[in-house]
């Protein structure tokens, strides 16, 4: 099968890949590139653990073919933090314990980052409906969603990767 | 006044928790011994279930009244 | 002053880092050189016999290396109650004869997951399909179709409790009762599916990447059918997505990626896809259950007979011990001076259903406390008032089975009910309902037939003073590494960031018999603290001989501050004690261990966590919809180690046990499950969650390290009753068939007006 060239920008960094034209996104984002932070939990684009940015806006990788984001820019959970200083949802998911076996955990940073980008100050009904797909079943939700909220009241200021 | 039970020998005080032991271990050789004194042991389990009072449990007891060797 | 310095402290979980910054590896993750991937292909029947396999045209696909069926395998029938032989009776390549839709029956290992497929479609089975048998009442009677020669009428396992004269005391009782109640299954839904790699290399040695919820079961068990000795196999699991439950059985994922890793000497991985995990692997024990319950007018229990029929399944798997706990927390937790268990377990021809968070007891409390409404309803007595009349406390001995010794649940009910007051009157259609529940910190048997001490820790103190922790406990989420980073932390007396953890290999950590039972605060925690204590033990020992105090003091260490306890400001630190303890000790760093094994503690468990939950629920009369909208739970567990742990684990608990109570459910069609996917499968999102409060009772269990007790099992107890009591409090109508869908609520109402 013919292999198609795939010029792609993760995380800042440019690549040239060869890729299969059937390939989805999460799995060159995890088997070409290594970056196995974003995760898949279905095959039928219903948990959203694989959720990254496209452009600025969120997708869900497993539901885009990897030669749909050619030229573009895309972020995963690997680059939200700046070196060693993490962004300010991650921090805020450690001080709350937003996260339990940690699986779904990418996927829900980079959804809460998304929304807390298009509306930095949720209500927590807002950030409940903004969270919606990405299931989670370790903990119930209440300690992401209290997270999320100290981010939208500014505890957490600056750091890591502001711009999306 | 203690019973045996007929198949590996285990002693309990009285009938009823001789029933339980061999209900509860159900290995082949205790059910074969309640099969050859002419009764059924898994009946016997079903009908503690499907009839009220005990009953599958308090026919087994009658039985080792009977059979059981007594020991002091 | 604090009693602590650092137990109960708000600290960020030890792998926090890890899991925020997409670091954390998963089996999910693991990529090897010239890694192979497999399928597995599974059985379209419930009960077949396998006439014959040709794989021939599989093998012959480029790209496919190896098909293997359970002829390739020694044919081994396993089981995780490995001291009970005739309970051994799942081969898991089936050999002779699938029992289950779903039922493994050959693997492929090819150069791609696309390849693989395509190999599992060239694979011809020829199947005599036999006549099957789907539910527990059908598969006991005369001439139902056998799945096991040696199981008459069906029946896998019988168990039986009794105390007291039951027939006596429902002489007695003013008030009886009896009510029938059927309990769901339901799904793990972990968010990592199962999976493996398997490495086996020429010199003989397999190394197996999992996910998996007990290292040590996992490399016993794959001992067993795979021939190899037991340390001739490394199973490794830093990061697991997910487990309970389903992960401390033997699985189809590492069982075929070990065949298939063995006869190619390359590594195998298989991930079981979302719908395999839905369909065949194993899942909550569905129960039909009698209640009978006997009360004087006053309230005051007097005698509960019970039978539970459970649907096995195809294999024994964990469901002897289901079958055993949920008639033993029937009781619970209540003082019944007389009771009576009889429970059946019994094949079908469905996926088997085994452990699942809570154990029994889920469906236990929730047929226990729906009954316990209507009766406090009948008798006209506050449901309140009822329990706490009837409660467990410190130092009752359930008769023949367990010592409780330490028992905050009179605090629980008073806690709740104080909450209740406050929130007043209830707008039409709304309701609080309240459960009750109490749960094991461990179980004491030993049906895996293990040698060793149930937990095991051994700790090496560095010259820098940085703690190595080598446990054998497994982190699957319910943050245990934390918890044991905080005991051996308090305990020796240093910091959190001081413990270097060593847990989720086998080739280097001590036994611990796996994350289940919510065994790991308890039976880890107690060998933990055991090793630091001695660790600590031999630190004061240089640290006494250099200061040489009168022989009066005492000296512990707190804070990394080696000091005489009664002149706290005369000490030394930490630090440099550790150094002239290792100069002392020829150049050895400190070494020491613990472990911990239940001797003596009843039938069940050496400790008991309790508590009581509310749940205020609003029903929609049109459409029978309930929502839920706040959840209190007044929760013992002794005392808390990791809050945030605490707090998260409840919260985790209630979203898994409303799901169970309202929004989960298999159904099967002649035992083919209709719904296995997230979209049809409905576990709570966030929008579903209600706004959740703890309210910590603190007691101190002496059993338990520090006092602790298990948090994050018992809680997924009560919500399924309390839901239930929410709705026949805020519509009158009490549904005994779970899960309590819209549907069953709006049918009742009208039911209900119609009678009217």
């Amino acid at each position: 099968m013919e292999k198609f060239l795939l010029r792609i920008t993760v995380n800042d960094e440019y690549h040239e890949l060869y890729i299969k034209p059937k390939k989805l996104l999460v799995e060159v984002l995890r088997d070409e590139l290594g970056l196995t932070g974003t995760k898949r939990g279905c095959n039928t684009g219903a948990c959203h653990a694989c959720t990254i940015f496209l452009n600025g806006k969120t997708v869900k990788s497993c539901s885009v073919l990897a030669m749909q984001a050619d030229g573009a820019e895309v972020r995963t959970v690997e680059g939200l933090a700046e070196g060693a200083e993490l962004s300010p949802i991650q921090r805020s998911f450690l001080d709350h314990g937003a996260y339990q076996c940690g699986f779904c955990t990418s996927g829900m940073l980079l959804s809460a980052t998304a929304l807390l980008a298009e509306n930095p100050t949720p209500t927590v009904e807002e950030i409940k409906e903004g969270l919606h797909g990405n299931l989670c079943r370790c903990t119930g939700y209440n300690s992401i969603i209290r997270a999320v909220k100290a981010v939208a009241e500014g505890k957490y200021k600056g750091g890591g990767n502001g711009e999306i | 006044m203690a019973y045996k039970c007929p198949t590996c020998g285990k002693v309990w005080p009285d009938t009823l928790d001789l029933a339980r032991h061999i209900f509860g271990t159900g290995d082949q050789a205790h059910k074969d011994w309640v099969n050859s004194k002419g009764y059924n042991f898994i009946e016997l389990l079903l009908i503690q279930t499907m009839e009220p009072g005990n009953k599958g449990y308090k026919t087994l007891a009658d039985l080792l009244e009977k059979e059981a060797e007594k020991v002091d | 002053m604090a009693k602590f310095n650092v137990i109960n402290t708000p600290i960020h979980n030890v792998d926090g880092i890890a899991k925020v910054t997409g670091r954390a590896e998963y089996t999910f993750d693991v990529s090897l050189p010239q890694m192979l991937y497999g399928k597995i292909l599974r059985s379209p029947h419930p009960h077949a016999k396998i006439i014959i396999i040709d794989t021939t045209r599989a093998k012959a696909l480029t790209g496919v290396k190896a098909v293997v069926t359970g002829q390739d395998t020694l044919g081994v029938k396993q089981g995780i109650w490995r001291r009970y032989k005739e309970l051994c009776d799942e081969e898991i390549l089936a050999k002779e004869k699938v029992r289950y839709i779903g039922e493994p029956v050959a693997a492929v290992a090819a150069v791609d997951e696309d390849t693989a497929e395509e190999a599992m479609d060239l694979i011809e089975v020829e199947y005599e399909p036999l006549p099957a048998v789907f539910e527990p009442l059908e598969a006991i009677k005369e001439g139902a179709p056998l799945l096991h020669e040696n199981a008459e009428r069906n029946i896998n396992v019988t168990r039986h409790i009794e105390w007291g004269d039951v027939d006596e005391a429902f002489k007695q009782a003013d008030y009886v009762r009896e009510d029938w109640f059927r309990c769901s299954s339901q799904a793990h839904v972990c968010m990592e599916t199962h999976c493996a790699v398997s490495s086996f290399s020429p010199d003989g040695k397999l190394t197996v990447w999992t996910s998996t919820q007990s290292h040590y079961y996992i490399k016993v068990l794959l001992s067993d059918v795979l021939g190899l000795k037991e340390n001739d196999i490394r199973v490794i699991s830093r990061y697991t997505g997910g487990g309970f439950g389903s992960k401390f059985e033997l699985d189809s994922a590492q069982f075929c990626s070990a065949v298939l890793s063995m006869k190619l000497c390359k590594p195998v991985k298989i991930v079981l896809t979302r719908e395999e995990e839905f369909m065949a692997t194993k899942r909550r024990t569905p129960m039909f259950y009698y209640l009978r319950s006997g009360v004087k007018k006053d309230g005051t229990f007097l005698a509960k007979e019970c039978r539970v029929f459970t649907e096995g399944g195809a294999y024994t798997a964990m469901g002897a011990t289901a079958l055993y706990l949920t008639g033993f927390f029937q009781s619970f937790p209540y003082v019944w001076p007389s009771y009576r268990y009889d429970g059946y377990r019994v094949y079908t021809s469905t996926p088997p259903t085994s452990a699942m968070r809570g154990f029994g007891a889920p469906q236990a409390t929730f047929c226990a406390e729906m009954q316990i409404e209507l009766i406090a309803k009948e008798l006209g007595i506050d449901r309140i008032e009822i329990r706490r009349k009837n409660a467990m406390y410190a130092g009752y001995e359930v008769p023949g089975q367990a010592t409780i010794q330490s028992c905050g649940l009179v605090e629980c009910l008073d806690r709740v009910e104080e909450w209740i007051k406050d929130r007043g009157k209830m707008p039409p259609y709304s309701g609080i309902g309240i459960a009750a529940y109490g749960f094991m910190s461990g179980g004491i048997f030993n049906w895996f037939d293990t040698p060793y001490a149930f937990s095991s820790a051994v700790i090496q103190v560095n010259i820098d003073g940085k703690v190595d922790l080598f446990i054998g406990s497994q982190d699957m989420g319910q943050g245990s590494n934390t918890t044991m980073s905080m005991i051996c932390a308090e305990e020796l007396g240093v910091r959190v960031e001081d413990i270097r953890l060593h847990m989720g290999d086998t080739d280097k950590c001590p036994v611990d018999l796996g994350a289940w039972g919510s065994r790991e605060t308890l039976m880890q925690g107690n060998a933990v603290k055991m090793a630091a204590a001695d660790a600590k033990r031999q630190i004061l020992e240089y640290a006494a001989a250099k200061m040489s105090p009168n022989i009066v003091y005492d000296m512990d260490i707190k804070d990394r501050w080696i000091h005489l306890i009664a002149r706290p400001e005369r000490g030394l630190s930490y630090f440099d004690a550790v150094k002239e303890a290792i100069r002392g000790k020829d150049g050895q760093p400190i070494v020491a261990r613990g472990h911990y094994t239940p001797h003596r503690k009843g039938m069940i468990s050496p400790a008991y966590s309790f508590g009581v939950q509310a749940v205020e629920a609003a029903v929609d009369p049109e459409t029978g919809k309930v929502r839920l909208k706040n959840c209190v739970t007044a929760h013992d567990c002794g005392q808390v180690i990791n809050p945030l742990g605490v707090q998260g684990q409840l919260e985790g608990a209630i979203a898994m046990a409303a799901g169970y109570g309202f929004t989960e459910d298999l159904p099967m069609d002649d035992g083919k499950i209709l719904n296995p996917n997230l979209v049809d499968y409905k576990i709570l999102r966030t929008t579903e969650m209600p706004e959740t409060t703890v309210m910590e009772v603190e007691t101190y269990e002496p059993e338990g390290p520090f006092g602790a007790k298990e948090a994050g099992e018992g809680l997924t107890n009560p919500t399924a009753g309390a839901l239930g009591n929410a709705v026949f409090q805020a519509t009158g109508v009490s549904i005994k068939d779970l899960p309590i869908t819209s549907e069953k609520v709006l049918s009742a109402i009208r039911a209900k007006k119609t009678k009217k």
